[in-house]
Parts: C-alpha cells; structure tokens; sequence
C-alpha cells in the first residue's frame, strides 16, 4: 500500500463512506469462529474461536486476556492473515474485510508480532527491515525511520548480537515501516526484563498517540495495569467480556480480582506456602563454573544449595541462564570449574543417579513426543537393568507417577505427544520425583502453563525440596520469589548479585539486576541462612501477577 | 477470477488407516506412472502389465525367481531402514553388499580350504557380514566424531567398493582358466548356500530366504525390546532427548551403520554364496539401491520389510519378461523402481496431510476492500 499522503481518489465509494465516523472501530470482526482437527463437532476436534465479535479502536491500547490455550492466538492470528476463520466476518473501516495471507493482512494494514521473533539473525537491522518492506538496505533509512517514531536501534548490528528488547523494536519498525495502523503484539513482554518493559510501554503509547490501534495479547494482569486502555478476555474459545473500558477510579485502572476471575472461571486460593529457607546438609557446590562458547555463555558461577533449600536462578533469556540449568542437569560438561555434590565429583553416571533434572523443553528433551510415557519413563530412570528392555517396569514406573501428581492421561500406553503441556510437565517432574535424587534442577517449570497447571508443579517443587536441594532456573522473577529462599540472578553470563527472597523490595531489586541497572552486588554469595523458615515478601512482589 | 488453490491440512487418522491410503498411493502411482512408461516405450499398458504378472507368477519356476530375488532386497530394505529409524540414510548399501560379497569370497576361496568342511559356509557368512560392516564403519566414524554427512560418504563409498572389486576379478583374483571372462574361480561346494526346495522343483531359491526372514525378526525385537534398540530410537526420534538422557549418540550412530553395513554385506554374501558362486561381472545388480524402495513401501517397519521385498523382487522378476516379450528395453525396471519409490513417498505424504482444493472466490472481496481501505486512509489523513 501506498502511503495516504501520495493516495488520491476519483469516486470514493458509498460503503466507505461511514468509516470515517471517529467513533466508529478501526477493525471489528462479528461471530468469528475457528475449529481446529475436524470439520465438524466431531471427537478431537477443538474449538478455538467461538463465535468471537471484537472491536479495535484506533488510538487505543487493548489488552486481550487469557488464559494459555483460551484462543488468544488463534483469533489474533485470523485477524493478521495467518489462519483462515471457518465463519464469521471482519471489517475495516466497516467494510468486509476478507484475508487469505499475512501479506494481504499487511496490505490492509494489520500487522503481528509474534511471540518468537520472524527476523534473520545472521542479518542486520537494516537489512532485515530491507527485507520485510522490500526497500534498499540502507542504514541511514533504518535509523531515519526508528528515529521517527522513537525507537532506540542500531541497524548495523546484526540480529544474533541484539538484545531481547531491541529484537522486539525491530519487528515493530518492520510492521510501522510497512505503515501499519494495527499492531498486534503476542505476549511481547515475555522475553524482556522489567526496565524494557517500561521502554516497550512508553513506545506503544506513542504509537496509540498517533491514531494506531495497538492490541497485546497477554496472560499477565500486572502488565495491563501499566499500559492498557481496554480489557477484553477469552476464556477457552469464548468472548468473555469485550472491550471494558479503564476505570480511572481504580489505580490499576480494573478490579484485578474480577479480571482473573473472568479469566480462570474459577477462584483461585491465593494462599500459597512461603518459600523455603531452612539449611540442611550441603548438596551442591559450585566454584568457578563456566560454560562451553566463545564467549562463554555463562562464567564464574560460585553458589551452594543445601537439602531442603530452593535455590533460584533468574535471568532474562539468553543470559546464559539455559547453559547453567544443562552443565548442573550434566547434559553438557563445563569448560571450567567444580560442581561437587554431596562431596564428591560425579561423572557421567553420577549425574544420572545423583540430579534430576526438568529441562525447559518438554517436547523435544524431557520427552519424546512418539513414545508412549511408559517408555519415556525409562528415558532418564534406570527402570530396567541389563539388555533387555522392560516394558513391564516401564509400565509400572508411568502408572506410579501418574498417579502421584494427577496427570491426566489415560495410561502407561498414551504417547507423551497426546499429553497437554501442563500435564506432560506434571508428568516429567513425577518422573524426576521419583528418582529421589539429592539434587533437583528444574528450568523454565511453568512456562506457557495455565494458572491450575502453574499451582500444582509448584506444590510438586516444594515437594522435591523436602528432600532435596532444589535449583530453580527461571526468567520469571514473581517465580523466583514465590518458591525460593535466595534469588541469584545472572547478567551476561555472570552472577551479579543475590538477594535474600525476604529482603526488602527484593522484587525491585531483582528487576534491576535482571536489567542490568544494579551491578554492584556480590559476585560471591554466602551459604543458604540457617534457621527457621521465613515468610517470604512474595504475596506482595507478584504484583497481582496470577500464580 | 477463478484459480486453484491447493492447501494442505494434517490428516488425524490412526495407523493401520495411514499405512492403507500410503500403500494405495504408492501402488496407483506406480501403476499410472508405469503404464505411462510402457505407453512412451510403444507397448500397449494393458499387455505390459499382464505381461508382468505372468512373469513374476505364472509358473513354479518365476515363483521360486520371485523368493530368489526376496532374500537380498529383504537384507538390504531391513539395513535401509534400521538406519531411517535412526534417522540416518544409508545410501550405501550397494557398496556394503559389494563388500560382503568379497569378504565371503575370500574366506570360500583362500580360507575355508583349511577349515573342516561343515565350517566354511558359516565362516563365509560370517565374513560378508563382518565386511559389509566394516564398509559402513567409516561413514560411522565420520558421522558421530565429525559430523561428516553419512549420505555423502556412504553414497560416494559405493563406487570405491565396484571399482575394488573390479579390480580383484580382472586382477589378482582372476580365474586363469576363464577363457578369457573377467571372474574368479567357482567356490568349493562346501561354501553354498544350499537349495531350499528339491533341485527337480527347478527353482533356484536358497537358504539365504529363511535367513533373510530371521534377521528381520530379529532386527524387530532388537529395536523393540532392547535396550540398545529404545537408547537407539530414543536417538532417532529426537537427539536432544538422547543426550538429556545420557545416551552416547556417537556410539549408538557407529553401532547402526555397522549394523545396517552387515545386513547389506551378509545381502551379498548370500547373492554369491547362493546364487552365482563366483564373483563376475553383475554381481551387484542393484540390490542396494532397491533396498532403499523395499524400505519406504514397508513405510520402515522392520516386519513388512519381507513382504516389500517379495513385491518389489516380484516386479523385477515380471520385468524381464517384458524384455522378451514386449522387447521392451532393460531400463523400463529403473523407471518402474522410481515410480514406486515417488509413490511410496507421495503417499506417506498424502497419509499425513489431505489436499484440499480451493477456488480462489475471494479474490474479488480483497480488491474491493483494498480500494475501500485506501480510500479510508485518505479520509481519516484529510480529517
């Protein structure tokens, strides 16, 4: 599409003509359903969208709440072009609206960001931007156009060498520099630290400012609180409630309660356990560990756990945080340094027997998505000896730790690809449970979960930390602080600081470290606090987050 | 405005279902492509086929062809796919067949002579399994420690190995009494494969069938109910789950190429201990190569690898029939084998995913609404 500037018409059509009411929403789509895996109400067969109507109004910012899974994506994804609706209409402007491919979508003027980022990394900024809006790769295009609307860029670094925030602004400019007037923003701050946040808030107000509708998709209550105009909320499918205007009454502009209400359908107790804090017997300790690359992706890491002890790393992604969770889960050996566990310095067998460990990649590492679960079982348990393959133990060993953390599966001989990801999680960490190792690292425990799924692996973490020494290692720091006595967080490879769960503003405190902002703090870190367990400050550190 | 438009969408069936329509596809592919074929050579399909089927079944003696042919192809489709369960492609198999050919001939010729009698035959299969194995070793090698592509080396491998053994039957194993044919000598009796039926049925299948069924089943428990076999299909469904479990990838990789190299060498041994009790010229006719077809119409389940084998030994069988009767030219077999293997594929695809057909009616709501909302746009720039 031209720019409007350069557009000049002859006959403006009669079925335009009421769009131009400012009242009016930029786009609306009425009855919008979408089924997925069967064309009719057939078995398997999922109704993602159900009969959605929504209205995006120019100059606003809408957050679209829900929980995972209650159709946030799909129906954004219709809007952009990506996903064909099975009913319904869309109008822009009022005028049906008809899109077979993000490119038409683009062309109308819709654009998406989606959660994991389209960009070339071997490719600059500008160059990436070249590619998406078809101009010349030029440097000083690119710097010209994030200087107009106020991005902070460097087009002439390359896309591997930027960070989280920058990434997200580059895709934001492709989608301005193609003059897009909606902008849809799936779960843009998952991958940011607190202070990007601020920055991203900022910038989408700037761009509402102007006329653009902006729309986030999101399963946080706290980030709305920040930034939306308007709330709509899906629940498995169904339009809950559409556009609730802020309420400048209210200083998080909506009754929080209500929204999560809305959203899970039921009440959720908010009464979970403090966090941990009690010392026992030492059972890892780590000194000096750095990791595999060039640089290394993590180094110097000094920090011990004891039994009974929940551990916490946090770090905003690709901080080295991932590489830590695998040397300590023994996947991958160090390039530097000492882990000892209960002593003693274990092989490659000793790893086994000694850590349990959850990866952050359900599908693809914790399990294999073709096999049944009672062979997947086997994958990290010695549930059968000697050469011939037990299927009989396997069985037995599923059929156990599906029942000790309630998965819902209908047996041993369910392939762990029919298991939803709350579920399969559960599973993957009563396999890990039963192992009864003294050491239990688990990575990334809840993400993409929904609320019940979040609540039950947590109680399943403080389970494992009745026996044994837990490290948590995760980007989530309302996470960190609601399971664990100590938060270490990792900047750039390097722990750059430790704070005590109960301290003060610890929250805050763990935002600026995550962020960059606050180096100062110890690099070295002093044993876990013996002593009775201490109620945690987390309750009020959460901001209203849902757990 | 009328186009098509052809979209795809994953089809949610169960297995036997999938396995039914991936077969169906493979066969009318093949069928259409090979009368196609027939119909480009100047025959009459219809004849072609009839042909083919009177060929490969309409006596004692193409039945007991047909099983001949089964022993080989079912070796080399069960070393194909034992490696596509590990997700590597051993396209190699021929060269390893080479070498198992060899390693069996050196033993009956130069070895067994000192060994008691009963031992040269075990001896000689032992020989080809192990130089079949050892062919695959290198690509192994180069795979697991270097990341070397096994397609590449196990391909390109192939060639060094029909080029060695050219070497041998023109060169220093050559038959001084050949009256001139490039070839060894004939192995003592003792190192043959023996007849499977009497010798008045006049067929010509040997002991390497029922061998060739065992290793199957074999192949199947030892990938089902070992733990090798779990650590190995662990590896080949995802790598990264292989090495959170502690699995030692490089090893299990080296183990299955040795293996499927001594599934493809005992192919050969058995050819020559069986069939041409010489190595000449055409020793290796391709049974390496058609082992990779025989494993994707058996869609790389172990147990449906004999009953591919037999069907695919089946259509070469009726193939040369064609020759004499249709005098139809030798390479309409490769053009068959190829419409097969397109098929065997295009219908694993289409099991996965259902075509649908789309007329572009659309088209015209997108125009409209483009000029609508560039009209649009100048009203809200002039408000």
């Amino acid at each position: 599409m031209t720019a409007p500037t350069s557009v000049s018409f002859s006959a403006p059509q009669t079925a335009c003509a009421e769009s131009a009411a400012s009242t009016a929403p930029l786009l609306s789509c009425r009855g919008l359903s979408k089924r997925f895996g069967g064309s009719s109400s057939t078995e398997g067969s999922v109704l993602a969208s159900d009969n959605i109507d929504l209205d995006i109004h120019a100059g606003s910012i809408q957050a679209l709440l829900g929980e995972n899974g209650a159709g946030k994506s799909t129906l954004m994804s219709m809007l952009s072009g990506w996903l064909m609706p099975d009913s319904g209409a869309m109008y822009l402007h009022g005028t049906p609206l008809a899109l077979g491919s993000p490119a038409l979508a683009m062309r109308a003027g819709i654009g998406m960001v989606h959660q994991r980022f389209s960009l070339v990394e071997a490719l600059t900024g500008a160059e990436n931007l070249a590619l998406a809006d078809g101009g010349s790769v030029s440097v000083r295009r690119a710097e010209a156009l994030a200087a107009q609307w106020g991005l902070v860029l460097d087009a002439r670094r390359r896309v591997a060498e930027m960070s989280m925030g920058e990434r997200q602004r580059l895709e934001i400019l492709k989608l301005l520099s193609r003059d897009a007037r909606i902008l849809i923003l799936d779960e843009p701050t998952s991958v940011l630290a607190p202070a990007e946040i601020a920055g991203l808030c900022e910038t989408l107000r700037r761009l509402a400012d102007q006329g653009r509708a902006i729309v986030l998709i999101t399963h946080k209550l706290a980030e709305i609180a920040d930034s939306a105009d308007e709330v709509s909320v899906l629940r498995r499918g169904r339009m809950i409630a559409r556009n609730i205007p802020r309420d400048p009454q209210l200083s998080t502009g909506w009754d929080m309660a209500e929204l999560s209400r809305l959203m899970v359908g039921r009440d959720l107790s908010q009464t979970a356990p403090p966090p941990r804090q009690t010392g026992g017997e030492p059972v890892l300790s780590v000194r000096g560990l750095t990791g595999q690359g060039e640089p290394p992706a993590f180094s110097a890491a000094n920090f011990d756990v004891a039994r009974g002890e929940i551990f916490a790393i946090v770090g905003v992604a690709g901080n080295g945080q991932e590489d830590l969770a695998a040397v300590l889960g023994g996947v991958v050996s160090p390039a530097q340094g000492e882990i000892t566990i209960l002593g003693g310095r274990p092989d490659r067998a000793g790893f086994r027997s000694l850590v349990a460990y959850v990866p952050e990649d359900r599908h693809g590492t914790a399990t294999v998505a073709e096999l049944s679960l009672a062979e997947n079982m086997l994958l990290s348990t010695t549930g059968s000896r000697g050469a011939i393959f037990s299927r009989g133990a396997g069985k037995r060993a599923a059929k156990a730790a599906i029942e000790a953390l309630n998965v819902a599966a209908t047996g041993p001989q369910t392939k762990a690809r029919e298991l939803s990801g709350g579920n399969l999680q559960k599973f993957i960490l009563a396999r890990e449970l039963s192992k009864a190792a003294p050491l239990f690292v688990v990575e990334q425990p809840t993400q993409g979960l929904d609320v019940f799924a979040v609540s039950e692996v947590h109680a399943a973490i403080r389970e494992a930390a009745d026996t044994a020494a837990v490290v948590l290692v995760t980007g989530d720091p309302a996470e960190a602080l609601a399971l664990a006595g100590r938060v270490a967080v990792l900047y750039r490879g390097r722990v750059i600081g430790v704070v005590q769960a109960d301290a003060p503003e610890a929250f805050e405190r763990i935002g600026r470290l995550m962020a960059g902002l606050d180096g100062a703090g110890t690099t070295n870190l002093g044993h876990p606090k013996n002593g009775q367990p201490q109620l945690g400050q987390s309750e009020s550190s959460t901001m209203g987050e849902l757990k | 405005m009328m186009g098509l438009r052809f979209v795809l969408r994953p089809r949610h069936t169960s297995a036997p279902v999938r396995a039914a329509v991936s077969l169906f596809f493979a066969l009318a592919l093949a069928g259409l492509l090979g009368s196609l074929v027939f119909a480009l050579a100047g025959a009459s399909p219809a004849a072609a086929w009839r042909a083919m089927a009177e060929g490969a079944l309409g006596s004692g003696y193409s039945l007991g062809e047909v099983l001949l042919k089964t022993a080989p192809l079912t070796l080399t489709g069960l070393a194909v796919a034992l490696c596509c369960r590990l997700n590597l492609w051993n396209v190699g198999a021929e060269g390893q067949f080479v070498c198992g050919a060899l390693a069996a001939c050196f033993v009956g010729l130069f070895v067994s002579p000192g060994l008691p009698p009963f031992w040269g035959l075990p001896a000689a299969l032992i020989a080809g399994a192990v130089g079949g194995a050892a062919w695959a070793f290198l690509p192994g090698l180069l795979k697991a420690r270097l990341g070397v592509s096994e397609i590449l080396t196990t391909l390109l491998l192939n060639y060094v190995a029909a080029l060695f053994m050219e070497h041998l039957y023109y060169g220093p194993w050559r038959d001084p009494e050949g009256m001139g044919f490039p070839g060894t000598v004939e192995l003592p009796q003792n190192v043959w494969l023996p007849m499977l039926f009497p010798a008045d049925w006049g067929t010509r299948a040997h002991w390497g069938l029922p061998l060739a069924l065992l290793l199957a089943v074999g192949l199947w428990l030892l990938l089902e109910r070992t733990r090798w076999g779990f650590r190995a299909r662990v590896l080949g469904q995802s790598p990264k789950a292989a090495a959170y479990a502690g699995f030692r990838a490089a090893r299990i990789t080296i183990t299955a190429l040795c293996l499927s190299g001594a599934l493809a060498g005992l192919a050969g041994a058995g050819e020559l201990l069986g069939v041409q009790h010489r190595i000449q010229d055409g020793l290796a006719s391709g049974f390496g190569f058609a082992g990779i077809i025989v494993a994707f119409l058996a869609r790389l389940n172990l147990l449906a690898v004999p009953f591919a084998a037999w069907f695919l030994g089946a259509i070469l069988v009726g193939a040369d029939q064609l020759q004499t009767d249709l005098r139809l030219p030798g390479a309409v077999v490769l053009a068959l084998e190829a419409a097969l293997l397109f098929g065997a594929l295009l219908g694993e695809f289409l099991a996965a995913n259902r075509v649908q057909i789309i007329g572009r009616t659309t088209k015209r709501f997108e125009q409209r609404h483009e000029s609508c909302d560039e009209n649009s746009g100048e009203d809200n720039h002039v408000a």
